[in-house]
């Protein structure tokens, strides 16, 4: 900050709360801070922490399916014994209650606030040009009622009945009727977590969009922002649209636990199936939600290590609008099985099948981009090169079931735990990663360890598919999704040694978490060490060198020009700032 | 370049910084249109939560087959009071004027205080005869778990509006008070007074849309 900025007026009420300025940070800086890249940090430690534990759930989970009622060796007495019996071994209802929190914590309290909470707090200001966002204290509301709908989530494990086991879906009745499902507290919590949730989501949407719309750098138009600045303002209107429909429903099934309500209660008229569709629509929103902003963070990241333009960026721009569009149209896809009309059906099954255009429009984008690039093998690259892969093969296996013959058969088998899990570990988690390799020595001023990035990618990437690809095989096998053991089936029990090896990858995938979390601790213990533009990118965020003050830009910058200048003829660098003019003799593709 | 960079064919002009907002490391209040922006998008949820609500009474009551439902056990449920409810939703509805009214006075320059508490009156009134209803339809058998999705649909959404109305004439109130002891609000500034405004015409709109769906048809 200028001398004189300092003497100016208006800088006075700049010192107030959580900027302390030049002495160390305290304690409180860290607690209310209304700095839109502290409350990225929030979210970056919280969502990590729920990640070590929504994984621990799954490992247990893995361990209970390939060696079935065997005690688990190192977590078994770690887990509550509402899950675990005395020897430490996963009783059937505990195996329940993990497949609904394993499923809810990484939806809700993992990817959501890394893609969204994290990202798009850091980014969009840095992107655009803005110095914070539009309404910093309802951003630092967003943190603590995220923070709160995660307590509210874990204490349902130590109420009377223990957390829900009715699945992160919560049909109902089984999640609606307390006799049913035996834990109408845990049940009531998780809804009202999920609605906090949804308030945190709803006040973090509200702030992107609006930053988005208004806040930008002089020069920065629409179709001159980074793809992830795209991808998390069109993830914030599905968000707006789609979360409140999950807190009505979340209402009722409150309603009918406690009040005897009979919205979902066929004896007073209700409809279990209501619950589906009020659901689903806001169930395959969410997809897009966890998948847009992976997109947006990858195509970036392609770009910048392959030392050119993204291919085609106003098709990739309107390929996602057209993917939040027809996510909203699709819904019924997850319920041919459910009793709905055929027709109907047919309706939804093309519908979702239009869905592939848009994305194979990314992909070959994807493609086209890294094609005949100068292509940099750095551990984000790597994670996001991956992305693209995984992603493709959980896009093919949706087109599957798509089709609803085709779904009448793997629906709630295997099958579809290897499609979701394909794009949503193998795609969002996959670009998270790569985001947080990218984007870590602008965050921290600090370099990763690359030796310990390589492992993690290595570790990550062989054991991911070493546990989800054999489900393709186990659910076109007939092994049903959501059961505590399968060899209680006698149809079942030739598939077991592909149980094994699926155990095995989800203990490899536990263990490669080791070097991430390592990596991340060890690096921030480190003094700065990062240049400003590590990448040499060319976004807005990338002029600003460590650390960066409490409202970013010391200067608002000017933007020029597109995104994404890479190797542009006629220039001495490779790359080309947004906010740098190009030399006259220079043209730029791009406007 | 430059200039023209400004001016692209975009949907949405980047906005020229004012020039006291040059120092980033300032904090100049957030201007009154990103304020409404902020305010319009959030709305946009609320449309959605009760577009949530309705379409799951209408889908209920489409299976019910005949309305209020018959559930063979000879009891007859309460038809719901048009009448009164009608008298309320005027009353309603003539608050949003109401309101209208005290931002046209402050907007003058006026202090528009008696007009904002007769807003606040108006939707105290509703919520109070809606007490009275729901009282009524209780003795006469129908609450959140009797009468089955017939009582459970119009106590859920009358209550999730009622509950929007309480909010709207809470912060109706507190624009009344800080105009009263402040004068907190002035033809340059009065975003707060606008916000509370969009939120009481979304909660009549709202409310119009209940009454057709709930009493009328």
């Amino acid at each position: 900050m200028s001398a004189s900025v300092t003497a100016d007026s208006h800088a006075a009420p700049a010192h107030h709360g959580d900027d302390h300025g030049h002495g160390k940070p305290g304690i409180m800086h860290w607690i209310w801070n209304t700095d839109h890249k502290v409350i990225a940090m929030q979210f970056l430690v919280s969502a990590v922490f729920f990640l070590l534990i929504g994984g621990a759930m799954a490992v247990a989970m893995r361990w209970q399916l390939g060696f079935p009622g065997h005690p688990i060796p190192v977590l078994g007495h770690l887990l509550p014994s509402g899950i675990v019996n005395d020897e430490g071994a996963i009783m059937p209802s505990g195996y329940n209650v993990l497949v609904t929190m394993h499923g809810t914590i990484l939806v809700f309290f993992v990817a959501m606030p890394l893609l969204i909470g994290v990202f798009g707090n850091f980014l969009i200001p840095l992107k655009i040009g803005a110095g914070d966002m539009a309404f910093p204290a309802l951003n630092e509301l967003s943190y603590w009622l995220f923070a709160l709908s995660g307590v509210i989530m874990m204490s349902s494990f130590w109420v009377p009945g223990g957390a829900p086991g009715t699945g992160w879906t919560g049909y109902a009745p089984l999640s609606s009727v307390a006799a049913y499902n035996q834990t109408p507290m845990g049940q009531t919590l998780w809804c009202v977590a999920l609605f906090v949730n949804g308030l945190s989501s709803l006040t973090g949407a509200v702030n992107y969009i609006t930053t988005v719309i208004t806040m930008r750098a002089p020069g920065m138009t629409m179709f001159r922002m980074p793809l992830p600045v795209w991808a998390i303002f069109l993830t914030a209107i599905l968000l707006i649209l789609a979360i409140p429909v999950l807190s009505a429903a979340a209402a009722l099934i409150i309603f009918d636990l406690n009040l005897g309500t009979s919205f979902y209660k066929p004896q007073g008229g209700g409809q279990p199936l209501l619950w589906q569709h009020l659901f689903w629509f806001f169930g395959h929103p969410e997809v897009y939600i966890l998948i847009l902003p992976a997109m947006g963070l990858t195509s970036e990241i392609l770009s910048v290590n392959s030392r050119k333009p993204v291919f085609g960026y106003k098709a990739m721009v309107w390929a996602m609008i057209a993917i939040g569009f027809l996510g909203f149209i699709v819904w019924g896809h997850h319920m041919y099985v459910s009793g709905m009309n055929l027709t109907l059906s047919a309706a939804f099954s093309v519908s979702t099948m239009v869905i592939a255009v848009p994305s194979a429009i990314k992909t070959f984008n994807w493609m086209g981009t890294i094609w005949r690039g100068s292509i940099h093998y750095t551990v984000p690259m790597a994670f996001a090169v991956s992305f693209v892969s995984m992603f493709v093969i959980g896009g093919l296996s949706g087109i599957f079931m798509a089709s609803t013959p085709v779904d009448l058969f793997v629906h709630h088998t295997y099958f579809i735990v290897a499609h979701f899990h394909y794009v949503l570990f193998g795609g969002s988690m996959f670009a998270i990663f790569a985001a947080i390799y990218f984007w870590f020595p602008k965050m921290t001023g600090r370099m990763f360890d690359n030796t310990l990035g390589w492992i993690h990618f290595w570790m990550t990437f062989v054991f991911f598919n070493l546990t989800f690809f054999p489900m393709h095989n186990l659910g076109l096998g007939g092994m049903m999704r959501r059961i505590a053991d399968p060899t209680v089936y006698d149809c079942l029990r030739q598939l077991q040694p592909l149980n094994v090896v699926c155990t095995i990858g989800a203990i490899g995938l536990g263990l490669a978490t080791i070097p991430f979390v390592v990596n991340l601790v060890m690096s921030l213990r480190k003094a700065p060490d990062a240049p400003a533009n590590p990448w040499n990118s060319t976004t807005l965020e990338w002029t600003l060198s460590h650390p960066i003050q409490h409202g970013n830009f010391p200067v608002t910058p000017t933007v020029y020009h597109g995104p994404y200048e890479y190797s542009v003829p006629g220039l001495q660098k490779d790359f080309l700032p947004q906010n740098e003019k190009a030399p006259a003799h220079v043209t730029l593709e791009a406007h | 370049m430059n200039q023209a960079a400004y001016n692209d064919a975009s949907l949405f002009h980047a906005p020229q910084p004012e020039a006291h907002d040059d120092h980033a490391h300032a904090y100049p209040p957030t201007p009154p249109s990103i304020c409404k922006l902020g305010t319009i998008i959030f709305l946009c949820s609320e449309a959605m939560l009760f577009g949530g609500l309705i379409s799951a009474y209408l889908v209920l009551r489409q299976a019910a087959g005949c309305w209020p439902p018959d559930f063979g056990d000879g009891i007859h449920l309460p038809p719901m009071p048009k009448l009164l409810t009608g008298i309320n939703t005027v009353i309603l509805v003539s608050s949003s004027f109401a309101y209208h009214f005290a931002e046209v006075a402050v907007k003058k320059g006026k202090s528009g205080a008696g007009w904002i508490l007769t807003a606040a009156l108006m939707g105290a009134t509703f919520v109070g005869i809606q007490c009275i209803e729901w009282t009524e339809l209780y003795h006469e058998g129908l609450w959140f778990n009797k009468g089955g999705i017939y009582g459970s649909t119009f106590f859920a959404l009358t209550g999730f509006h009622g509950a929007h109305v309480c909010i709207g004439v809470l912060l109706i109130l507190w624009c009344f008070y800080l105009q009263v002891t402040k004068r907190f609000f002035t033809p340059q500034r009065h975003v707060a007074l606008e916000n509370v405004g969009l939120y009481w015409h979304f909660v009549d709109v709202v409310w119009v849309f209940l009454y057709v769906i709930l009493y009328l048809v």
